[in-house]
């Protein structure tokens, strides 16, 4: 009888080992993650398709009845375009805001450090918060209105958020105003990446600052442009906190969102099937202009 | 079988086996693993209800234990993440054996519609069972029995500012008339008639309310069963027109830009005299009075008229509920709390320590109360439910806070607003 080489053996388990160990280390993440996330997420996908009112062996197969639903609905309608109109404003005036807050101080001014700090302080407090503090604010007696009257400018006084017409509006210049200096941080850490060499280069070629800004400066800050775009309409498409706090989606249906109308009729109405419709439809929506976004970006990324 | 096969063939289980344990013990933390003290353990009772309840029953959950010789495990939350708590930990059988159920069918754990689910414990037979008063008994249960207990009841009333009353020489109003009287005396003084804070929606619903106690609940105290067969609809019923149609009459009377000013900010206005009234429910009256210096002094309640005749008024009523969970191993131990709560010393202690009215029994004990001078409409059974707790969804009422708010800012009118009442009325009788 021969023994089998032993070195052999050694060398065997010691590859089973190595290859075995890191998965085990992920499977109980894994397994979090699976509950957690994974199965809510199909199940939830599942629902959208019943009419599931939150109790246990309660859905019943409608088809695409949630769907027609959302789509023939009016409010459930008026919330969509107002979730459309908010990402788009907030994803263009939000991300030129921030990309002037980092232009400006990204200079040698003496208070920039202070100023930065000031305009990033308020993404780092909670929407919640926000939408109760500007809520206050934007009292028809609050201290906007009372400042307008108190600098001699009274006829520009509004119900900002009382009145239809206006009300969305205000809340979406609540979130620009909370989430600039989110964008500006993107932006200044995108232009202190940009090596001064190349400035001055261009600098010496004859190129004037608006040139140096739009043939240098703009094409450099692409990456950061992607990651601040993509941000903002991915936060905004989904936003909850700030509507809710400041309006509730109100005045009647003037600020309603689709995670607003998803909120209230899976908690309030108890239609859990028809929420979860909303949510697969939201997730899609964010889905897809996520992935325009990103290869359209990318694309002048490569290109420039 | 060679050692290195079985090296191979344990390394699964016993990576199954950690990972088990450690989505169970993250699954308990989540909450979602019921950890009681397992079946028909009668050392813990487990309870979850709003913090205005758990105010009321603090001292009663000592003496409980004291008597019973049993633990009670209290939690509590405010009562719109309590509803959405409540639902899943319903539906995953993690719910506590007391649990807090809104009235008739005004969400989706509510009364009514867990009743009908048997999600809650029949407690038809318990003692208090045959004492709830006629408003009460109707939104206790699911039609056939009863399943809910009155822990305490709220009423929508009207406060009115003492000092500013007093300086303008205005008697408290008895009829619709004299109530726009009353608000034509305190505009023409340069204050707001009523403080209304709109915002959102919530305060615009007990207006309507309100109106509707008097004007089509006391005339037609059926008219929730014929609508619920279809017999009849909030447009077909002129009394739901003549509802709105004094809410808008009333409008001219609200805080300026009113749909745009949050409920404590109106109530603030009351309380430094800028406004003579507001409405409010009964349970928000300490936080108002927290408003003035004088506390509860600066204020006085009425009953809002509706009609021109006084005796006609009607008082909008809402019981504050406890309810027992069927699937408790401790359904018996958590229906003698109930009993216990039910016991008139408690129910005194219960309406006494939050100033409301008592859930059984009667009002005499709570005369010292805010709510003193609209006891006697509760005496003489001159109270209705509040509307909506009958409607057959959540639907019906969220549509009522939205496009409620449209009819007072003018972009739809009464009969619109009737049509998609409707509407969402029929999506609950199907």
């Amino acid at each position: 009888m021969t023994a089998p080489p032993l070195p052999a053996r050694a060398g065997r388990r010691r590859r089973v080992g190595v290859r075995g160990a890191p998965w085990l280390f992920v499977v109980p993440a894994l397994l979090v993650y699976g509950v957690v996330v994974l199965y809510p997420t199909a199940a939830g996908g599942l629902y959208a398709f019943t009419d599931w009112t939150g109790r246990a062996g309660d859905a019943n197969f409608v088809g695409l009845d949630n769907f027609r639903r959302l789509f023939n609905t009016e409010s459930a309608r008026s919330a969509l375009v107002n979730t459309l109109t908010i990402a788009a404003a907030c994803t263009i005036v939000q991300t030129a805001a921030g990309l002037g807050l980092a232009l400006a101080l990204n200079t040698r001014l003496r208070s920039r450090n202070v100023l930065r700090t000031l305009f990033f302080a308020s993404a780092l407090l909670p929407p919640v918060i926000i939408g109760f503090l500007w809520q206050y604010v934007l009292t028809p007696t609050g201290p906007l209105n009372t400042a307008l009257s108190d600098v001699g400018l009274g006829a520009l006084r509004q119900n900002w958020l009382g009145d239809g017409s206006l009300a969305l509006w205000s809340v979406i210049g609540v979130i620009i105003w909370q989430n600039a200096g989110l964008t500006m941080v993107i932006y200044l850490a995108g232009l202190q990446g940009i090596p001064p060499e190349v400035h001055e280069a261009a600098a010496i070629d004859g190129a004037g600052p608006w040139q140096r800004f739009r043939s240098v400066t703009l094409p450099l800050l692409l990456p950061a442009t992607t990651i601040a775009l993509s941000l903002t309409l991915i936060g905004s498409l989904k936003l909850f906190d700030q509507v809710f706090a400041m309006t509730g989606g109100g005045p009647g249906y003037a600020t309603e969102t689709l995670s607003v109308v998803m909120y209230k009729e899976a908690f309030v109405s108890g239609e859990f099937g028809y929420s979860a419709a909303i949510a697969l439809v939201l997730t899609m929506i964010v889905f897809a202009f996520a992935m325009i976004q990103l290869r359209t970006l990318r694309r002048f990324e490569v290109d420039s | 079988m060679s050692p290195n096969h079985m090296a191979r063939r344990h390394r699964p289980a016993r990576a199954g086996l950690a990972a088990g344990l450690t989505t169970l013990l993250a699954l308990s933390g989540c909450g979602f693993v019921n950890t009681g003290d397992g079946d028909g353990d009668t050392a813990t009772l487990t309870t979850y209800t709003s913090p205005e309840q758990n105010t009321g029953l603090a001292d009663l959950y000592a003496a409980y234990e004291e008597r019973e010789g049993v633990t009670v495990d209290a939690s509590h939350a405010a009562a719109e993440e309590l509803n959405q708590q409540l639902r899943v930990q319903l539906t995953s059988g993690t719910a506590p054996d007391v649990i807090r159920v809104s009235p008739g069918y005004s969400s989706p754990v509510s009364a009514g519609v867990l009743g009908e689910a048997d999600e809650l414990a029949d407690l038809s037979d318990s003692a208090w069972a045959g004492q709830l008063d006629e408003s009460t008994a109707v939104l206790a249960g699911d039609g056939e029995r009863t399943v809910a207990y009155p822990v305490g009841r709220n009423a929508i009333v009207a406060a009115y500012n003492k000092e500013v009353f007093e300086e303008l020489s205005l008697e408290v109003p008895t009829t619709w008339s004299e109530l726009l009287a009353v608000c034509e005396e305190l505009e023409a003084a340069g204050k707001t008639p009523i403080a209304a804070g709109l915002s959102g929606g919530v305060y615009l619903q007990f207006f309507v309310y309100a109106l509707a106690g008097t004007l089509v609940h006391a005339e037609q105290p059926d008219l929730d069963e014929r609508m619920r067969a279809g017999e009849t609809s909030f447009a077909d019923e002129a009394a739901w027109t003549e509802v709105f149609e004094k809410l808008t009459e009333l409008n001219e009377y609200f805080t300026p830009d009113a749909l745009g000013v949050p409920a404590d900010q109106a109530q603030q206005a009351l309380a430094r005299g800028e406004a003579g009234m507001t409405l409010l429910v009964s349970a928000g009256l300490p936080q108002l009075f927290d408003y003035a210096a004088e506390g509860s002094d600066a204020f006085e309640v009425f009953a809002l008229p509706a009609d021109d005749d006084p005796d006609a008024t009607v008082l909008p009523t809402a019981p504050d509920f406890l309810a027992v969970n069927a699937a408790s191993p401790r359904v018996d131990e958590a229906r003698t709390f109930l009993d216990f709560l039910a016991e008139p010393e408690n129910v005194e202690s219960y309406a006494t320590t939050l100033g409301v009215l008592p859930g059984v029994g009667e009002t005499a004990q709570a005369a010292d109360s805010p709510l003193a001078p609209v006891l006697p409409l509760v005496d003489e059974g001159r109270t209705a439910p509040y509307a909506n707790y009958l409607w057959p969804n959540g639907d019906t009422q969220q549509t009522l806070l939205q496009s409620g708010q449209q009819l007072l800012a003018g972009e739809i009118g009464v009969p619109a607003l009737l049509d998609q009442l409707d509407e969402q009325y029929a999506k609950g009788t199907r």
